[in-house]
């Protein structure tokens, strides 16, 4: 019988990909994401994720900026 | 029936696309007919003249000989467009034949205005009456400066000092695909908004009044009528005064919505009021692609990322501080800095770095504009990596298969996915794939087919 799991499929590059990993290893394990690693820039994640995951890249971006006060 | 299907670019692409009846009333004006004619192509105006005194209909091989094979796309782009406008009436002769006639009520206006002349349905007024008229240059300016204030309170309300008389559901119309309104939020300028900053004037005009026009059945007005009251106004005279009180009201309401555009300016004497049209007004005639004009550009970028924009207008502050972090606005000249920060901002609300690359660069300070590039390289290449890093990660919805029978099952599966194009990964040794959710239930019918 053919199994199919609705997900998210991420395609990405692999410092990003790396991330995203380590990301889904500091969570519980209640809430680990990443269903399949499939290799070192696709991966196969829970479909419920998808802005969670972009908001923590979005945070991640901005801590790395400086705005200059006006 | 002709072969262009219309879309609306410009203002005749709006009369041809009007009914027949409508047009046909439309033709009774000797001046709109004229208008028409100008707006045609020159093939087009060649046979309109050929065949003004022509009253019966004429064969379209005929037609056809009357041009040289080199010419034949022209040909049939020009008599596209006659027959669009309906200025050619299509039929069919006892041969089975394809025949053109010009439309009788067109022809007839064309020939009274050439053989007779015309006089438009209000002179100018005496100047006596209208002493100190603006000259052209001043006219001139004001029309900019008054259009720049509609764009200015079209795409930031608040910026504007004193507000204009148009009504705020008729900016709502003229805002609807240009501005983006979330719930508790400022509205925000869209892709297709800065898609339209980045026009030239007479291209942005022509997007508002055909805005104007095509909601105007909803406000109770006739489009026939305000198109024809404005293609009579684009013959109206740059500068000289033009009675309002010899309008209807209809009339007058355009009037004064047009004076707010800056199309034309209204001035009040002790025995009455007038309007100028101004050369805003005159170009509503033209066809787009005569407008070859374009404005003088004011920016410059410097490779580390300076931007120095020299204008004194409000306007182009605004444009500027929607891509790049303004921190002086000095009476001439506006400086700011392209940053990361503010590329960003501009990317949340759908700007896209292309059109940023391309507005610094039509809008080069002619300076710098025949420098090449007329923008650093460092500058536009960076502005487009920051819009790549924001793409680094791409996520789509799909369904993961796994646990086939067999390689033939699996194979076939793949191939399915591939034919409708949802295939994203695949690994054959394990037989697992991965496809779009869009594609998911054709995989699925295969595979229950395989049973």
């Amino acid at each position: 019988m053919v199994n199919a799991t609705k997900g998210v499929f991420i395609s990405c590059d692999i410092p990003m990909a790396q991330y995203i990993i380590n990301m889904n290893a500091s969570l519980p394990a209640s809430d680990k994401f990443i269903i399949h690693i499939l290799d070192n820039t696709h991966m196969f994640v829970q479909p419920h994720v998808e802005q969670m995951i972009r908001s923590r890249i979005a945070k991640f971006r901005e801590d790395n900026t400086y705005v200059k006060p006006n | 029936m002709p072969e262009v299907r219309i879309i609306a670019k410009n203002f005749m692409d709006m009369v041809a696309s009007m009914p027949a009846m409508k047009l046909d009333k439309l033709y009774e004006n000797g001046f709109i007919c004229e208008a028409i004619l100008r707006s045609v192509p020159p093939l087009a105006k060649k046979y309109v003249i050929q065949m003004l005194h022509i009253d019966v209909p004429v064969a379209a091989k005929l037609l056809e000989e009357w041009v040289l094979p080199a010419g034949v796309s022209k040909h049939r782009v020009a008599i596209d467009r006659l027959v669009q406008l309906r200025v050619f009436l299509e039929a069919v002769d006892r041969k089975n034949e394809k025949t053109y006639k010009v439309n009788p009520t067109f022809q007839r206006s064309l020939q009274k205005l050439l053989v007779q002349g015309g006089t438009l349905p209000r002179e100018s007024m005496p100047s006596n009456i209208t002493v100190r008229l603006p000259t052209l240059e001043n006219l001139e300016a004001y029309a900019l400066e008054q259009w720049e204030c509609f764009l200015l309170q079209l795409i930031s309300p608040s910026q504007v000092e004193k507000p204009l008389n148009i009504s705020s559901s008729l900016m709502k119309v003229f805002q609807r695909r240009i501005l983006s309104h979330r719930d508790k939020e400022a509205p925000k300028l869209t892709e297709s908004g800065f898609q339209f900053l980045l026009m030239d004037t007479n291209a942005q005009l022509w997007y508002i009044i055909r805005e104007y026009i095509s909601n105007s059945e909803d406000r109770g007005v006739d489009a026939a009528d305000l198109i024809s009251f404005m293609l009579e106004l684009s013959f109206h005279v740059i500068g000289e005064a033009y009675s309002v009180d010899t309008l209807t009201s209809f009339q007058r309401t355009i009037i004064n919505d047009l004076a707010d555009l800056g199309l034309v300016k209204i001035q009040q004497g002790r025995k009455g009021s007038w309007f100028i049209p101004t050369k805003l007004a005159t170009n509503l005639s033209m066809s787009l692609a005569d407008s070859s004009s374009r404005k003088q550009g004011f920016v410059v970028v410097e490779t580390n990322f300076r931007v120095y924009a020299y204008s004194t207008s409000k306007l182009h502050c605004e444009i500027l501080r929607l891509f790049s972090r303004v921190e002086y606005q000095l009476p001439n000249l506006i400086v700011g800095a392209i940053t990361k920060e503010s590329l960003y901002s501009a990317y949340e609300n759908g700007i896209t770095a292309e059109q940023i690359v391309t507005f610094l660069q039509q809008n080069a300070h002619p300076r710098v504009a025949e420098r090449v590039p007329s923008v650093p390289e460092n500058v536009t290449e960076q502005i487009r990596l920051w819009e790549a890093d924001l793409n680094r990660v791409e996520m789509t919805d799909t369904y993961y298969y796994d646990e086939f029978p067999s390689r033939d099952v699996f194979e076939g599966a793949c191939d399915c996915a591939r034919e409708w194009n949802g295939l994203l990964w695949e690994d054959s040794k394990k037989m697992h794939m991965v496809v779009k959710t869009e594609v998911h239930p054709y995989v699925r019918d295969y595979l229950r087919r395989q049973k």
